[in-house]
This record gives structure tokens, C-alpha cells and sequence, in this order.
């Protein structure tokens, strides 16, 4: 008489499928533990930029309350505006250049004078220079920008930024770095101009 | 017999499945730190604030103008002067009270009370009295009156201050304050700011009152300032009710000025004075040297070392 096969039961197939599940992920513990730099995270990781190098992350800029009366079409005018003095200080001071570096020395474009000299002493927090030597490559991840709009007289007179970043980094510095918080915009000299911020930035490796 | 070895390959296959079900999740549910040291760990989250609103020190003349419902609050008395200085670079803050009754000169106007500067040339005179007394030119001036100032209180939640004797008035106050850490709604806080019979120090006390006053409104906005829409809905509160030298923009720098200043780098003072009469009016002959010297002290940096 024939013994059954163990991988013809249901519960030995259901065995085998655990095991199957389990293995990798303790090959993949042990390989990361022993080797940090051959982990195969990383190597998946390095596809998901691959692919998301073609289709960088857009900035979603949104209104969430305009306090005064300001007409729609000047409202668009302030998102566009405003959308873009952020995206440059993000590019400047995070996403854009070529890595690895450590000099960041225009971080700050779109802020006042006076806000870049706050800026620059705090420089580790408000661009990559604490780990640009150690980062081989920057993706973004998430990109987004919501306003709160002071208006008189049907003009917008400042503007309140509340903003997120999240990007990856790639090379010793391996992880994701979250930028929050908020930027203080007023109009100086016919442009929107950052005055004051009060942001975080946390990093997961 | 078939049957028993099935029944036990069944149990065996059943003890793997248990088992390798415990292992599987241990491995999901035991922290990947333990054996990847560089993953899935929050390593630093660091904070940076800063505001630059042109030179690193403002300052702002607030004025409590005793206008009567009807009355230009412009053009009335001058009830509550404190000329308040902020430091955008370090975060600092300082208040230096004035009693109202403090007997200075006033620009085209000669010798006067300090409060009747704001009747005699408005915002500006006041503005050159402060600047004849303690030597600074303020920036910008406020002026308000006290039913805005309790609207303003009440908008923000009230206010809580640290009172260091029990007082009372039988008029504005019966019950009178309790010393000690309170909370003031609107009408309170505007009580405990005008309130000057009950008090030993007459308006001197008065005037430090008005300064624990603003400490608990800065305490209030400096609480709520990251609150969307907060600093944009006083911005358009204070338009609607002050009169001010300062346009929409520049009062929304202000505000995230003062929501940014450290509560525990603010000093205050009020100027010192002898208590006399000028023909059948009492008045207050300020201490001018002291208050010299509390404007010289606090000019560049927004702080004050002594009284």
C-alpha cells in the first residue's frame, strides 16, 4: 500500500506553504544582520526608485481656507505661486544636485534676507547638509503643500504654508527623512517671500 | 492501524503548521532592529523656528484707550500704556509699563499726564511722549478699547495669570481676585487690567497687572499658533477692532513674532515714580533716569536685567 505523501494533506500543504513564507524572511534577517550592506531591501528599494524616477512626485499645493474675500482666479494665482516658492526651497535644499555633497550654499530661495540668515543656522534641519556626504541619490516621495490665506481688500496679504516632504535616501545614509511643518509667506518686492518657519524634520533608517 | 498512522501524520503536519505559524510571526512581530540594527527605527526628529521681520527688534506701543461707546478710541485717553519690544533673532520679549497718570512732555503740548498725549495728538503724540520718557521710538502703535480687548480674551479662550495678592473693586470686581494662578475670561481679564483702588501700588501695581496680562495672551497664542487658520483669524479680528499703523501683512509678521518669543525670556518693568499733585491733580512724577535706562538697556536686545 502506498503512503500517502505528507505534501498531498491539507494540513502538510499548509505546513509546507508556512515554511515557504517563513524562510525568506529569516534568510533575509540573517543576511541583513550579518551584512547590512547586502540586505535585500535595498536592493528592492533601489528598483522602486528605478521606477519612480519616471514619474517624479508632483507637489499637490491646495487651498484649505482663504480668511477674507479674494476673487478664484487671484486664489489659483497664490496656489501657483506659492506651490512654487516651496518646491525651490525643497529642490534646493533637498532633492535637487547632485549627491554626495555637503555644501548647500543656495538652500534658501524665496525666503527674505533675514529669514535666510535664520535659515543658515539651521541649515542641518532645513536642508540634507547633516548627511549629504553619506546620500547617493534623493527620491521624493510625497510632496504636499496646503495654504491658509489672509485677504483684504481682494488681495492676498499673507499666506500660511503648512507642508509636508517625505523622501528616500539612498547610499550609507539609507532611509526615509519626513519634513513638516509650517512657512510664513508675505508679499515683498512683487513676489511671495518666506519670512518665518517653524518645521521638523525626522528620519527612519 | 492505517487509520492511527494518518491520525498521527495529521497531528504531526498539525504541530509543523502550529509551530511554523508561531515562528512566522514572531518574525513579523519581534522588531527587525533586533537582527537589522539600521532599520525601521525613528532616529531623530530635530525642530527649527525662526521669523525675520526686518531689523531682529520690534517695537510696539499698546495702548488701552478709555473710549466710551461713540468716542474716537484715538482720540480719548490713553488708560494702559506698556511698550513692548520683541527679539525675532533670540526669541526674547519685554514689556516697560507706564502709569498712566506719569507727568512727562508731550510733543507741541508741553507738560501733561502721559495718558492725554493720545487725546491731544493722537497715536503719534503718544508715541513721542513714550519716546520723551523711556527713549524709544516705537514701530508700530496699538490702540484699543476695553470692549475689543474682552472680546479679544474671550476669542482665545481666556487667559490664565499668576496673581500675587488678593484685590477687589467694588465696582468692577466685587469678589474681588484670588491670589494665586487663575483663569480670566474676557470681562475678568479686563478687570484685573483696570483694577487700581485695591491695589497698594496704586497704578504702578496696575501696571504690572497689564503685564501679567499679556504674558497669559502671548502664553494663549504661542498654545494655538500652529492651529490652522488661527493667527490669520486674530489678524482679521485686531483689523476689524484696533487702530494700528500697521497694514494686514505686517501685523500677520507680528503675530507669528510673538507666537515664536520664548515665554521664559520675558522680562518686564514699570517705570518707578513719587506720587504728587500738580495744582489740584494727582499725578505721577516719573522716575525719568530709571526709565532712561530701561529703554537704553532693552533698545537692541528686546531684554531687560533689573528694574
Amino acid at each position: 500500500m502506498p503512503r500517502p505523501s505528507p505534501g498531498r494533506t491539507p494540513w502538510a500543504r499548509l505546513a509546507a506553504l508556512v515554511l515557504v513564507l517563513v524562510l525568506p524572511l529569516s534568510a533575509t534577517a540573517c543576511s541583513s544582520g550579518s551584512d547590512p550592506e547586502a540586505a535585500p531591501e535595498r536592493l528592492s528599494r533601489g528598483d522602486d526608485r528605478a521606477t519612480l524616477a519616471s514619474h517624479p512626485v508632483q507637489t499637490r499645493t491646495t487651498i484649505h481656507r482663504v480668511f477674507g474675500r479674494l476673487p478664484d482666479a487671484r486664489r489659483k494665482v497664490v496656489r501657483r505661486q506659492v506651490g512654487e516658492v516651496v518646491d525651490r526651497w525643497w529642490d534646493a535644499a533637498y532633492l535637487g544636485g547632485t549627491y554626495p555633497r555637503s555644501s548647500f550654499p543656495s538652500a534658501f530661495p524665496g525666503f527674505t534676507k533675514g529669514a535666510e540668515a535664520r535659515a543658515r543656522s539651521d541649515k542641518a534641519l532645513l536642508t540634507n547638509q547633516t548627511g549629504g556626504r553619506r546620500i547617493d541619490s534623493v527620491e521624493a516621495r510625497h510632496r504636499s503643500v496646503s495654504l491658509d490665506i489672509l485677504a483684504t481688500g481682494k488681495q492676498a496679504r499673507s499666506v500660511t504654508a503648512h507642508v509636508v516632504l517625505r523622501f528616500d535616501t539612498a547610499g550609507d545614509k539609507t532611509g526615509t527623512t519626513v519634513v513638516r511643518g509650517r512657512l510664513f509667506l508675505v508679499r515683498k518686492r512683487g513676489a511671495w517671500r518666506i519670512f518665518g518657519y517653524d518645521v521638523s524634520k525626522g528620519a527612519r533608517r | 492501524m492505517t487509520g492511527f498512522v494518518t491520525r498521527a501524520r495529521v497531528v504531526r503536519g498539525v504541530r509543523a503548521a502550529a509551530l511554523a505559524a508561531v515562528l512566522a510571526v514572531t518574525a513579523l512581530v519581534v522588531p527587525q532592529g533586533a537582527v537589522q540594527p539600521t532599520e525601521m527605527s525613528l532616529v531623530k526628529i530635530r525642530h527649527a523656528q525662526g521669523v525675520s521681520v526686518g531689523d531682529d527688534v520690534v517695537w510696539i506701543l499698546a495702548v488701552g484707550s478709555d473710549a466710551r461707546p461713540g468716542e474716537d478710541m484715538t482720540r480719548s485717553r490713553g488708560d494702559a500704556l506698556q511698550m513692548v519690544g520683541i527679539n525675532t533673532r533670540t526669541g526674547s520679549a519685554t514689556a516697560i509699563g507706564v502709569p498712566r497718570d506719569s507727568w512727562v512732555s508731550i510733543p507741541g503740548h508741553g507738560r501733561e499726564k502721559i495718558n492725554s498725549a493720545l487725546y491731544f495728538s493722537g497715536p503719534r503724540g503718544m508715541a513721542g511722549a513714550m519716546r520723551n520718557l523711556v527713549g524709544i521710538e516705537p514701530d508700530y502703535v496699538m490702540v484699543t478699547r476695553f470692549p475689543f480687548f474682552e472680546d479679544m480674551v474671550d476669542d482665545i479662550g481666556g487667559i490664565t495669570v499668576t496673581n500675587p495678592r488678593r484685590f477687589y473693586d467694588p465696582y468692577l470686581k466685587k469678589e474681588g481676585f484670588r491670589k494665586g494662578r487663575i483663569h480670566l475670561g474676557g470681562y475678568d481679564a479686563m478687570a484685573f487690567s483696570r483694577i487700581r483702588k485695591g491695589l497698594v501700588g496704586g497704578d504702578f501695581d496696575r501696571s504690572a497687572n497689564q503685564q501679567r496680562t499679556l504674558r497669559g495672551i502671548h502664553a494663549r497664542i504661542r498654545a494655538q499658533a500652529d492651529r490652522p487658520g488661527f493667527i490669520e483669524r486674530g489678524v482679521m479680528t485686531v483689523m476689524e477692532h484696533m487702530a494700528t499703523n500697521a497694514d494686514p501683512g505686517e501685523l500677520y509678521e507680528l503675530a507669528q513674532a510673538v507666537a515664536q518669543v520664548d515665554p521664559r525670556r520675558i522680562t518686564t518693568c514699570v517705570v518707578r515714580g513719587r506720587v504728587g499733585f500738580v495744582g489740584a491733580a494727582s499725578v505721577v512724577f516719573p522716575d525719568v533716569a530709571q526709565a532712561r535706562r530701561l529703554g537704553r538697556d532693552a533698545r537692541s536686545d528686546a531684554a531687560l536685567r533689573r528694574c
